[in-house]
């Protein structure tokens, strides 16, 4: 069922509708039972990938806390009797079986993911080799599907298991309440990436009706429909156009299409989270953002914390802390700090943890050469910036330039502009070669006339069109500024006149089929992931 | 607790350690920073701080960070 359907806005009505008639405490069941059957709409053969994970992982949870306890339980009543060294002992022998039941389902769910994720690009690679050094012999690829919203669930779960090995919360106790927690429908297809501690509340409490969250969710819906079938829907036309066909263009065509990428990839990607939340809304259940006006960052770094914020925090939380933090990496902070001084020293370990966390977030988009350069174009430039931070301090005191000003800001941010748009080469292009030839071409025959001469409205957009997509965009350019200075937009619309809030409301619903491009594109592009 | 401020001051200049109490709900300390911090307490008062203890409570304020490091010396 695909979330651009009617069948979808008919599934969410009537499930809302039974959701608030029912008794409160059977909520959580039917939202169980709907994310399930919306999951199995999808292909029966996949469920039992989702199963593994939710059994799987469940299991984890409980034998870890079993084993934390029994640990606890054994130095209690030994305790008169046990010397400290022997309490040590029995504490670390615990830590360590908690460490191995941790480790095995991390391996096999992650094993999963990325065999079907990775195996057949490991063996292209293998070939590649082989090929290389002159050996006839080859491996045969597997015809290997990717389960619904795999990458998604995978790390929300894993997420689960690597909390309560750290003792942050006592494991779910009931399998069904968990199932929920690893398939709750709205969010399966691109997430957010949810943390238990604060989603595992929301779905099993009981929640009244409240015409608030219907309204705002609608109203959030709404707003996410508009991005994804006017915006990027349109917006995908061209970049589909001189992407596939890279040869073809040059100068401020590229230019151009790189730029409606960027319209293309933010509406889409964050319409479709504005689809997502609302619909949790409706159900009084709330998801973390994914996105906070990202083009407004100031710097690259500042970019990962405003997009796709869920995979970011997962990738600090689970990733960059543990690693930077671990033993080997103290050492290692040690030895460079003696051997580079201090301030060098010091940001060593985090440049490579940098490096780690966007090989991850590469790969984690795709099994294809110009992902891992797309992750690694980010983690070197944050790793520098962060290597580099007194340097540029130091040049920006010699040339009195206040970074708080505005003009400086503003610099920012059109610089960092810039360097995403340039990391887009990667991630659209067809493969790393076809990104290297478009970056090339894009200072063949680049010329001011290519901005008047029409040569931009043949690119599968006509003049009506651009002129749609640059309304749309400036419109929400001023929402963007006012959350930027923290306006609650769906609040201060519900302080406005009927007349104003409805006006705002039918324009939207009358847009967004009419000038939707309907049948462009028949998915949200994470949904692939 | 001045070495602490220290410790702090050494890793962001332009940070207000002694009064300000939301380093990490207003975004003013970012990962790399807490990072840094904690690399540096942990050699400075011959602790290990594990990722369980970067949460919002440890790190808010410098008083925070203080009482965690006095909890973890304990044990």
């Amino acid at each position: 069922m695909s979330f651009i359907s009617t069948e979808l806005l008919l599934l969410v009505f009537i499930t809302a509708a039974i959701y608030y008639i029912i008794p409160k405490k059977y909520q959580w069941i039917l939202l169980l039972v709907v994310s399930y059957m919306f999951y199995t709409s999808y292909g029966l053969k996949y469920v039992g990938f989702i199963a593994f994970t939710t059994i799987t992982t469940f299991l984890g949870g409980i034998f870890i806390e079993k084993t934390a306890q029994s640990g606890k339980d054994k130095i209690s009543a030994n305790k008169a009797t046990m010397t400290p060294e022997e309490k040590k002992a029995m504490k670390a022998h615990t830590k360590h079986n908690k460490k191995l039941i941790c480790a095995l389902i991390l391996l096999c769910n992650f094993g999963v993911l990325a065999f079907l994720k990775y195996f057949n690009f490991t063996i292209e690679n293998i070939n590649s080799i082989l090929t290389g050094v002159g050996i006839t012999q080859r491996l045969g690829r597997m015809s290997l599907l990717l389960p619904l919203g795999i990458s998604f669930y995978t790390f929300q779960s894993m997420g689960y298991i690597i909390d309560v090995y750290q003792g942050k919360y006592p494991s779910e106790k009931n399998p069904f309440k968990f199932a929920l927690f690893v398939s709750f429908f709205p969010q399966i297809l691109q997430g957010p990436i949810g943390r238990f501690d604060k989603l595992a509340c929301q779905f099993y409490e009981e929640h009244k009706f409240e015409l608030k969250n219907i309204q705002y969710g609608l109203q959030l819906m709404l707003w996410g429909y508009f991005k994804k079938m006017v915006l990027a829907d349109r917006a995908a036309i061209v970049v589909n156009k001189v992407f596939n066909d890279y040869t073809h263009y040059t100068g401020f065509q590229v230019i151009f299409a790189v730029l409606l990428y960027s319209v293309e990839l933010y509406a889409d990607f964050s319409g479709g989270m504005d689809v997502v939340i609302g619909i949790a809304q409706i159900f009084g259940i709330k998801l973390d953002q994914n996105f906070k006006r990202p083009f407004f960052s100031r710097s690259i770094s500042d970019f990962w914390r405003r997009w796709h914020i869920t995979l970011g925090t997962w990738m600090k939380d689970y990733i960059f802390y543990p690693f930077t933090l671990s033993k080997p990496m103290n050492k290692f902070g040690k030895f460079s700090k003696k051997k580079f001084g201090n301030t060098i020293g010091r940001v060593l370990p985090i440049c490579l943890a940098d490096l780690l966390i966007f090989f991850v977030v590469g790969i984690w988009h795709g099994a294809a050469w110009k992902y891992i350069a797309y992750g690694m174009y980010n983690g070197i430039i944050i790793a520098l910036s962060n290597l580099l931070e007194p340097a540029y301090k130091l040049g920006l005191n010699k040339l009195h330039i206040n970074s708080e000003a505005k003009p400086w800001k503003v610099f920012q941010i059109i610089r960092t502009g810039i360097l995403i748009n340039i990391g887009w080469y990667f991630d659209m292009g067809v493969n790393f070669n076809a990104a290297i030839v478009m970056m090339k071409n894009t200072f063949v025959g680049l010329s001011l006339s290519t901005l008047t001469d029409n040569s931009l409205f043949k690119l599968g957009l006509l003049k009506k069109d651009i002129q749609i997509l640059a309304f749309g965009c400036i419109v929400w350019f001023i929402i963007s500024v006012l959350q930027e200075r923290k306006i609650n937009i769906r609040e201060a619309l519900a302080k406005k006149p009927l007349v104003v809030r409805w006006a705002i409301y039918l324009a939207l619903i009358f847009a967004t089929p009419i000038f939707g491009y309907i049948g462009a594109t028949s998915g949200f592009i994470y949904a692939q992931f | 607790m001045e070495k602490l401020i220290e410790i702090l001051k050494e890793v962001n200049a332009d940070v207000d350690f002694e009064n300000c109490t939301t380093l990490i709900d207003d975004g003013i300390l970012d990962s790399f920073d807490i990072v840094s911090i904690v690399g540096e307490l942990n050699d400075a008062f011959d602790v290990e701080i594990s990722p369980v203890d970067i949460i919002p409570t440890n790190f808010n304020s410098a008083k925070a960070m203080w009482t965690m490091v006095e909890r973890l010396q304990d044990n």
